[in-house]
């Protein structure tokens, strides 16, 4: 088996005093999907965050590309892109301008040629271009952000939430998307609450439960994975 | 209980939890304190000085031995301006004015040795009297404390329930309101108690009080408005801060680097020199032969029916002097009148300014009360130049009565002459009164302060409609 | 794009900088314009009382046919002219004395008249580039940096910034950096303007910019210090404005005070209550008692120290000296107590740098309180001339001649220009 791109091995993380994430294993492949399901307060920021190297790990490890992220944080800047929950780029300037100032900020500049085909990919309305964020919808500023993430033209995709505030037919398009990334050979980790939303994309599910791994979920090789197998775990899980 | 009191209640249970309101108001408490006790202090052993020196000056001059009364006109006499008991509060221009004038005969003199002569230099609005300290710094603790006070409900979404309660958006802006006045009339203890421990002119103190008093209500409105019409405690705390260097540091300095160039007035040097040229032709009031007096000399020997002024019953040099010196003051009080005008209409031309500044506007209002501003400094060159001219003219109405126009005459020469002009010290004491700065009756003060109170009270009405007529629950998302 | 205009470009987008940066651009504009028309306004006076100065004493003077006359009829102007840089910094030109009217007479007496602006205004103060400097760069640089670190993670950008540019936190300080640098340029732009047209020279000028800069990077550095401690944007306001609060009105205020307390300057008052003793005892005095003290200041007219008629005027003007010297003492501790409470308040700026700047700046524009006794010590030396030209007028009684009426000493100020 390959060397996976991204793995924690029984990662322990503190935050604020309070363990919250404990004893966490898992892996990504290349060109996977991998989804980390929780409820709040699960630890499935904390466990991005780990892995964007901002968070020490307490013991345990979180590798990238094989390599510690942690202390390592400019090789993996390189390679990965990220994307906040609720992403708020800077309102006073437009989709263009954000795009523009983030990718000169990770040095990766692109052509405009090329950020009008990302936009056009996450069917961000063309007049909207050219307007400042402060107008747009939650959606909107959603869609520049993953636009900005696209065109990091990186190998590895840490999303947060990353469909909160999407209408459903976005929801779609971003999942197709993905998808097809995936198939590229992107490997895409995402942490979520929402169990269909999962299911739609990621060929694996994590399942976190106050800071424990419980669980884990994978697509049949012909198919996805059932939601309502994987409703059930979540439910029973938070139940208990 | 009315839930306006709940609201405010729960606005200083906030404060009491919030490290930052608690440190903010027990820093400002201290200054208070500090500032109150220094000033106390300092003016204190300031009034004690002047009014010492004002006795002693007064017994030097009746001590002086017999002399010719005209070598007392020039001896002269000083005229200490003892700082009026709320300048305790508020010193107002006291620390830029002369402490003390020179009076002598034919000459105005200006004052001399302002306190800021000898007065340490920096940072000029780095003073901290109580005035001061109520004007500049108790405003920014209002903001400090109070620009969340909506903005922090609507970030916590808890407004949502208070309004849900249901609570009119009016009856909060109240409470949160009375919560931070309820925080400015604590700190305006202090300053009550300065007024009661000062113990003279206390109702003018009582309503000095009143002024800072609706001062800090304008604060306060503005501060809960600015909180209500924003959408995030951030912009409110911006919008504050400049509204705060606008009102407490700008407005201030711009007026009154604006109303020295749009109306600028001469100096003392050019008024002395302007003095000088409309004095020179009304002859030397030591020269009784000067042409200038013909008229006098032929009226007084008509009047006396006599030939030569040698015959005249009174001393002619004598009355020559009181001639000279009744029409020099009056040449001298109407230049003095004429710059104490200009000086006033430039100091309102910075009080317009209180319009955009209400810090103006307290000012204008305590340094009136307090008997600290321009007008009260006119009064004191006006009343010491009232003592001059009546000691003067005392000691020259001596001139002309106690002593004979040939011993005057032939003194120069003369031991015996010279002796018999000396005229007794009890002329002194009937010549000099006794000089005692008094400030104006309360009653005049207010009917000119009044205008200054009600522009404050015109403030706090704009700024709690401002908070008021904040569209209800919509205008809150 | 680099680091540097791409920062530039984004800093310019925000409306907070533009506004600042405007506001910081138009209040030194008008203070460096209203300094310049407040010291050109300075010269012109200056100008129109030599001339009207010397056209009252030419008439007060012409029926005066002996130095005595002369000497007491006769005013002179002195003052001290502005520098060229004294439009940015005002300095204690509107509270202490630049200009007196003075004559032969015993000079303590003339020395102290508070011939100055109108007291009203004075208490205002004016709005200086000093001030602009010292005062309202600190404010406005917090408005710039306070929510800079707070505001991005509020809209969630801190974490996404730190993972998106290698210079990781390090972008902050750029960033205020930038916005302090742009602050800085916004000032002294107005200012180099003026310099240059006023020709103020190149040392000065430095001292001013090096002032705008210190002042402008300590705040930086401050604010740099706070906000990246605490993580929300008004706790960051608040803890500034304190320090601010503290650093601008408190350390100099207490300052204040405790130069007041710790150094006694004897009280004008007394001084001119002494001297006028001295100067009227002297007219019932046997006239030797006025000579002695005088000749055993001036030995060079033992000759003549006998006086014979009941006035004279080398009597008269000797018992003025003599009235000067009574108080020498008085005088010279009021001169050396304002000069001990500066220097207190010097060593005071080095824990109040607004204090600090604005003492550079009042230094380089020659209007701080030892400019000012300086100008005393000026007129003092002026007076001394007088006194040395019409001695021995009076003493050796020469014939006073209209040449000689006119060889009497002009004032020339004397030269200072800023303590750069």
């Amino acid at each position: 088996m390959e060397q996976p791109i991204l793995e924690a091995r029984s990662l322990t993380v503190q935050r604020g005093g309070h363990r919250v994430l404990q004893n966490v294993s898992f892996t990504a492949q290349r060109g996977e999907v991998f989804a980390l399901l929780g409820g709040n307060g699960a630890g499935k920021s904390t466990t991005l965050l780990t892995f964007l190297g901002l968070i020490p790990p307490e013991s345990g490890e979180a590798l990238a590309f094989g390599e510690p992220v942690h202390g390592n944080v400019d090789a993996l800047r390189r390679k990965a892109a990220y994307l906040p929950e609720t992403a708020s780029l800077y309102p006073h300037l437009n989709a263009w301008e954000n795009v523009r100032y983030f990718l000169s900020l990770s040095r990766s500049p692109r052509p405009q040629q090329d950020v009008a085909e990302a936009f056009d990919q996450v069917s961000l309305a063309v007049d909207a271009r050219d307007r400042r964020l402060e107008s747009y919808s939650k959606g909107m500023r959603q869609k520049v952000a993953i636009a900005l993430a696209l065109l990091r033209g990186v190998p590895l995709l840490l999303l947060d939430e990353p469909t909160s505030g999407l209408d459903p037919v976005a929801i779609d398009e971003f999942n197709a998307l993905i998808t097809r990334l995936a198939g590229e050979g992107t490997t895409v980790m995402m942490v979520t609450h929402d169990v269909y939303g999962a299911c739609q994309v990621a060929r694996r599910v994590g399942l976190l439960r106050r800071g424990e791994f419980v669980g884990l979920f994978e697509a049949p090789a012909d198919g996805m994975i059932s939601a309502d197998e994987l409703h059930q775990a979540f439910a029973s899980s938070h139940a208990g | 209980m009315n839930p306006v009191f709940h609201i405010a209640l729960d606005e200083w249970r906030y404060w009491r939890r919030s490290r930052l309101g608690a440190a903010a108001t027990l820093v400002t408490l201290v200054l208070l304190v500090a500032s109150s006790v220094v000033t106390y202090q300092t003016v204190t052993a300031e009034r004690q000085a002047r009014d010492q020196l004002q006795d002693a000056a007064q017994s030097i001059f009746l001590d002086q031995p017999a002399r010719h009364p005209h070598r007392m006109v020039h001896y002269g006499h000083y005229a200490f301006r003892t700082p009026p008991p709320l300048a305790l509060a508020d010193p107002g221009v006291d620390q830029f004015t002369g402490a003390a004038v020179f009076l002598e005969g034919h000459r105005q003199n200006s004052a001399t040795f302002s306190p800021a002569y000898s007065g340490p230099q920096g940072i000029r609005f780095a003073n901290l009297s109580p005035a001061t300290v109520y004007q500049v710094l108790v405003p920014l603790l209002l903001v400090v404390v109070g620009f969340s006070a909506f903005s922090r409900e609507r970030e916590l979404r808890t407004d949502q329930m208070l309004l849900a309660a249901p609570v009119g958006p009016g009856q909060i802006w109240l409470g949160k309101t009375l919560a931070l006045v309820g925080l400015a009339l604590v700190l305006l203890l202090p300053l009550l108690l300065l007024v009661l421990l000062i113990g003279e002119d206390r109702l003018a103190g009582l309503v000095l009080v009143a002024g800072y008093a609706v001062y800090l209500l304008v604060w306060a409105s503005i501060t809960v408005s600015v909180s209500a019409r924003s959408r995030a405690s951030s912009s409110s705390l911006v919008v504050l801060l400049a509204l705060w260097l606008a009102v407490c540091i700008v407005v201030p300095r711009g007026a009154s680097t604006a109303a020295q160039a749009l109306l600028p007035i001469p100096s003392k040097v050019e008024t002395d020199l302007a003095v000088a040229d409309a004095v020179r032709n009304l002859g030397d009031g030591h020269n009784a032969g000067d042409p200038a007096f013909a008229r006098l000399r032929a009226n007084l020997l008509a009047e006396y029916g006599v030939d030569r002024v040698e015959d005249l019953p009174v001393n002619f040099r004598g009355v020559v002097a009181e001639a000279s010196e009744a029409d020099l003051t009056k040449v001298m009080d109407d230049f003095a009148e004429r710059y104490a005008g200009q000086e006033l209409a430039q100091a309102q031309l910075l009080r317009w300014a209180s319009v955009l500044s209400p810090m103006l506007a307290l000012r204008a209002f305590s340094t009136t009360m307090a008997g600290t501003d321009l007008a009260h400094r006119h009064q004191f060159l006006r009343e010491a130049e009232a003592i001059r001219y009546e000691f003067v003219q005392g000691l020259n109405r001596a001139h002309a009565s106690e002593l004979t126009y040939s011993d005057d005459m032939q003194r120069s020469r003369d031991a015996a002459s010279e002796k018999r002009t000396r005229v007794s010290p009890t002329n002194w004491a009937t010549a000099l009164k006794e000089f005692h700065l008094q400030v104006n009756p309360a009653s005049e003060r207010w009917q000119r302060a009044f205008p200054y109170l009600l522009l404050l009270a015109v403030f706090a009405a704009l700024a709690a409609g401002l908070g008021l007529s904040r569209r209800t629950a919509k205008g809150w998302a | 794009m680099g680091l540097i205009t791409r920062e530039l470009w984004f800093a310019l987008r925000e409306r907070t900088v533009q506004v600042t940066l405007l506001v910081a651009l138009f209040s030194a504009a008008v203070a460096v314009v209203s300094g310049l028309k407040t010291v050109g306004d300075q010269q012109q006076l200056i100008e129109k009382l030599k001339t009207e100065t010397a056209a009252e004493r030419a008439l007060a003077v012409a029926a005066q046919v002996d130095p005595g006359g002369t000497a007491y009829y006769g005013f002179h102007f002195t003052y001290a002219p502005p520098s060229a840089l004294a439009f940015a910094a005002l300095g204690t030109r509107d509270t202490l004395a630049w200009k007196h009217r003075v004559r032969m007479l015993a000079l303590e007496g003339q020395l102290y008249e508070a011939d100055t602006g109108n007291p009203e205004l004075s208490l205002s103060g004016k709005l200086d580039f000093a001030f602009v400097v010292a005062v309202l760069a600190p404010l406005l640089l917090i408005f710039l940096l306070h929510d800079s670190e707070a505001g991005e993670r509020r809209s969630n950008r801190h974490e996404l910034l730190r993972v998106t540019a290698p210079e990781g936190r390090k972008l902050y300080t750029v960033r205020a950096a930038l916005r302090a640098a742009l602050l800085w340029l916004a000032l002294v732009i107005p200012f180099a303007a003026a310099a240059l047209l006023a020709g103020a020279p190149g040392s000065g000028i430095a001292v001013v910019l090096g002032a705008a800069a210190f002042s402008v990077a300590f705040w930086l550095l401050l604010c740099r210090l706070v906000v990246s401690r605490i993580t929300t944007g008004p706790a960051c306001a608040a803890g500034l404005l304190g320090l601010w609060l503290v650093l601008t009105v408190v350390v100099p205020a207490s300052g204040k005070l405790l130069a007041r307390a710790k150094v006694e300057v004897p009280s004008g008052g007394e001084l001119l209550l002494a001297q006028r003793e001295a100067v009227n005892d002297a007219w019932d005095l046997p006239k030797q008692d006025t000579m002695d003290p005088f000749i055993e200041r001036h030995p060079e007219w033992a000759p003549y120290r006998s006086i014979e008629r009941p006035f004279e005027w080398k009597w008269y003007y000797a018992f003025q000296q003599v009235g000067d010297q009574v108080v020498e003492e008085l005088s010279r501790a009021i001169r050396e107590g304002v000069a001990q409470r500066d220097l207190m308040m010097a060593r005071l700026a080095w824990v109040s740098p607004p204090l600090l700047v604005e003492r550079w700046m009042t230094g380089a524009a020659a209007t701080d309180v030892p400019s000012f006794q300086a100008y005393e010590a000026c007129v003092r030396s002026y007076h001394a001339q007088l006194r040395a030209y019409y001695y021995p007028l009076l003493f050796e009684a020469t014939p006073f001649s209209e040449e000689a009426k006119a060889l009497v000493p002009e004032f020339e100020p004397c030269a200072r220009e800023g303590s750069a």
